[in-house]
């Protein structure tokens, strides 16, 4: 993809992600969320056909089923009763409760997932190692250990269900005390090898002098104006927010979820802020059909 | 001309008494190939990190180095993080960013060059590295040789007049590792550059070499052209560092400096002029009988996901009580996995797997205890000290009592050569001092089969003779192996059966003589030297010593 999103300024791409995150955090609306949603998710088949998708869906999913199941179970707060649940009631201003949380949570995750394909390690390093280099060098050894920690721990049940050791068996306190021990382990390992990738830094002159770029990121006149775009339709969604249309109010009274009059203008505004990056490979896309068309 | 001089230099890390570099002096001219070996914990990783100043550990040292005329200290800081490259051991580690190009140009940013020059540099090298089709891919869907040989480019692109490398190809498997090591030639020959390298296997790299130096216990033992050296060392300790046609020519004759050969082909034509026969060899033609099937697949199928290949595919083995096994392939196999199913800690989609003639799953452990030894034994240990972890794995075998089980890990601590470790953490052991200690704590629980996962990775030559010998030794003591590796070597002189898995099957089996004798590529690089050359073809340098008698022509 050296055209399409990526190719836009990193400040730019940055800037969007942190005011998709907000809106994606104050927007409290389910029809606004699900919308949303689908409309990352098409992202995200776009920019590497559904593979954060596949390999995380599980955890989305239990994520969304754990927020549905537990948020009715705990809140027992509203007017509308649907059903009794061993003697608690069960109401349906906590499960819609459930499902905005839910599905907020999944927004964020996803947001983050096209963030991670948008934002590389060097785009990265672009934007915070002048302004904050060691807390750039930092992030950028802290990022890399998330997939690292997954691998390893997964290497380590191996190594000690060999040895008879494992979370899986055992009463629950032996359980907690083996999964502490492998998270020991896991830091213990990942310390020492993190101090490898630091010198392995610091021999290639990693902090010596302000570093250059091998792409150079030029802020052109198309970056400023999707920028333009970008604050623009951030303050309206904020607006949006502030004035309480993208927010599905429940307490003390239950709005129709149905929107209605000028929610209907803050949730196209909403929405469209969260479809830039689609939009922008959509127009990608069209202009090639259409090249192909020609000849 | 010389480029780097090391003078009466020594070190020791604070607090401590002895010195782990002891007045060391070497001088290295432009365009030299260097190697440095001796065993673990000689000092050679000290002395790479002391020459490439920013990774220098700290303490106290006395002594100068010398980089092109001056002291390394009155250069400047980017001088030096320029001109000294350095590649490490681990190729994983040594990876910052997260795109093959981003990593190449790391280096290079970090200096401040400009971008048009950056952008010829890296059209020059992913040209003579033939990298172009991986500029774009993830670091992480990289093979390890080929994340070595990323490694080796981002820090050849800032033009190193010295580059360092440690133990570079510790980790990968031969293949990866003779590729990493002809570009290594390619580097010094066609472009100059300084190398000085240290290495465990001389097999491909002494006849590279303009000079070899041997290091141990922080002095230097011998240095000299590799032939020289050869012809000091051969009938040391250090013998079994030497490439096979030096070795085998050592053994029979005391050559002139000259004449000792280093590679296979020299050690071909010396071979052609000598008069071998072998003696009628009173081979313990015991002929062992297959005992007990203890462990049997039965036409197993797996794979990890389901769009994936198939690791293993209609794969049958049966395991006899004491044999040992070796089942050799290259990486990716399937060899690891095919030693997980036998291990019980996976379990196969298809056919099954039987435990002493039974299926059942749930009773294993009593019906066959199995001890498995991973590749990365440091995973193994959960306890702070060796000696907790060994006594751990006491407390959890029924069959010892504790004064016994006390007895046992003093026993195995005296006879591994570990005693003065046992208060230590873990991760303060030494390679090959870690896979010894988890080896006893397999031991102490009395196992009847030990499964070994690539047990060589990282081992210097001696510490893998003794490897060979302590499990020859169990193994006649009535103990089943189970191993798999891609160290060819290794599975020639260690086991009693060979078997090769390629693509998910074992296409081939036999004792070690059936099994490698007649491969032209497959074999021990002993049979390479010898086939064809009229001598009685032999696997090993020890087989060669016992068959063998030459005539003085």
């Amino acid at each position: 993809m050296k055209r399409g999103f990526s190719s836009f300024h990193p400040l730019t791409c940055f800037l969007y992600y942190v005011g998709a995150l907000v809106i994606v955090m104050l927007g409290q609306h389910p029809a606004f969320l699900l919308s949303t949603v689908l409309v990352l998710i098409v992202f995200n088949i776009i920019q590497e056909k559904g593979g954060g998708l596949i390999r995380w869906w599980g955890a989305y999913a239990t994520l969304i089923i754990f927020f549905l199941v537990l948020t009715p179970l705990i809140n027992h707060r509203g007017t509308h009763l649907l059903f009794y649940f061993r003697d608690n009631p069960v109401m349906l201003e906590a499960v819609i409760q459930g499902m905005i949380t839910g599905l907020s949570l999944l927004c964020l995750l996803l947001v983050f997932l096209s963030y991670n394909q948008i934002i590389t390690a060097d785009k990265f390093l672009f934007l915070f190692a002048r302004v904050l280099p060691q807390w750039a060098l930092l992030t950028m050894l802290a990022m890399r250990f998330v997939p690292l920690f997954r691998r390893r721990l997964v290497e380590i049940d191996r190594v000690q269900q060999s040895k008879g050791v494992s979370v899986k068996t055992g009463s629950l306190k032996q359980r907690i005390k083996n999964g502490l021990l492998f998270v020991q382990i896991l830091l213990t390992w990942s310390l020492e090898e993190g101090i490898q990738t630091a010198d392995s830094m610091k021999a290639r002159g990693y902090g010596l002098k302000k570093r250059s770029r091998y792409t150079p990121y030029h802020f052109q006149l198309k970056d400023g104006l999707l920028l333009v775009i970008i604050i623009l339709f951030f303050s309206l969604s904020v607006a949006g927010w502030a004035l309480g249309d993208l927010v599905l109010e429940i307490q003390p009274m239950l709005e129709s979820p149905l929107l209605s009059g000028r929610e209907w203008f803050f949730y196209v505004v909403g929405l469209l802020y969260m479809g830039i990056p689609l939009c922008i490979e959509g127009r990608e896309w069209v202009l090639w059909r259409f090249w192909r068309y020609k000849i | 001309m010389e480029i780097l001089a090391l003078q009466n230099l020594s070190f020791r890390y604070p607090d401590e008494e002895h010195w782990v570099l002891n007045n060391l002096s070497l001088s290295v001219s432009e365009g030299d190939f260097v190697v440095l070996f001796g065993p673990s914990g000689s000092g050679k990783s000290t002395l790479l990190r002391l020459i490439k100043s920013e990774v220098a550990p700290h303490g106290e040292s006395k002594g100068q180095i010398i980089f092109n005329h001056r002291s390394i200290a009155e250069h400047t800081a980017e001088t030096l993080a320029k001109e000294i490259g350095m590649v490490f051991q681990d190729p994983e580690n040594q990876i910052v960013m997260d795109r093959v190009l981003e990593e190449l140009v790391f280096g290079l940013e970090n200096l401040g060059f400009r971008t048009d020059y950056m952008r010829k540099k890296v059209a020059e090298m992913s040209h003579f590295f033939g990298l172009d089709s991986l500029l774009n891919r993830r670091i992480s869907e990289l093979s390890g040789g080929q994340k070595q040989m990323i490694n080796l480019a981002s820090v050849l692109l800032l033009e190193p007049k010295v580059l360092l490398l440690d133990e570079p190809t510790a980790q990968l498997d031969p293949v990866a590792a003779k590729s990493f090591i002809s570009m290594l030639r390619r580097m010094n020959e066609e472009l100059g550059i300084t190398v000085i390298m240290a290495e465990h296997r001389l097999e491909d790299v002494l006849p590279l070499a303009d000079l070899a130096v041997i290091l141990d216990k922080g002095t230097i033992v011998h240095s000299g052209s590799p032939r020289q050296l050869s012809a000091e060392i051969a009938h040391e300790k250090y013998q079994s560092y030497l490439p096979a046609a030096t070795a085998l020519a050592m053994t029979f004759s005391h050559e002139q400096e000259k004449m000792v050969p280093l590679t296979i082909k020299e050690g071909q034509q010396w071979l052609r002029e000598q008069t071998i026969i072998s003696k009628s060899l009173k081979k313990p033609e015991k002929k062992k009988k297959n005992g007990a099937v203890l462990l049997e697949l039965k036409r197993v199928d797996f794979q990890y996901e389901r769009d994936n290949h198939k690791v293993l595919e209609q794969l049958s083995l049966k395991v006899y009580e004491g044999e040992c096994l070796s089942i050799v392939g290259g990486n990716g196999t399937g060899k690891s996995t095919l030693l997980r199913v036998l291990a019980g800690f996976i379990k196969p989609q298809r056919g099954h797997l039987k435990i002493k003639g039974t299926r059942s799953n749930k009773k294993r452990n009593e019906i066959l205890k199995v001890g498995y030894l991973p590749q990365n034994p440091r995973l193994f240990f959960l306890e702070d000290t060796v000696e907790k972890e060994m006594e751990k794995a006491v407390a959890s075998n029924k069959r010892l009592d504790h004064k016994t089980g006390k007895q046992h890990i003093d026993y195995y601590l005296e006879s591994f050569h570990l005693k003065a470790l046992r208060d230590h953490h873990p991760y303060d052991l030494s390679g090959g001092e870690i896979q010894k200690a988890a080896l006893i704590c397999l031991l102490l629980k009395s196992p009847e089969v030990l499964l070994i996962d690539e047990p060589t990775k990282g081992l210097d030559p001696m510490a893998k003779q003794s490897l060979i010998e302590r499990l020859k030794r169990l193994n006649q003591s009535g103990l089943t192996i189970v191993n798999v590796t891609h160290d060819i070597e290794f599975a020639a002189q260690v086991s009693s059966r060979c078997a090769l898995m390629f693509q998910g099957e074992l296409t081939a089996e036999g004792t070690p003589d059936a099994f490698f004798k007649g491969n032209t590529f497959y074999t021990t690089a002993m049979d390479r030297l010898t086939r064809q050359t009229g001598v009685p073809e032999v696997l090993t340098l020890e087989e060669a010593k016992q068959t063998w008698r030459m005539q003085n022509s």
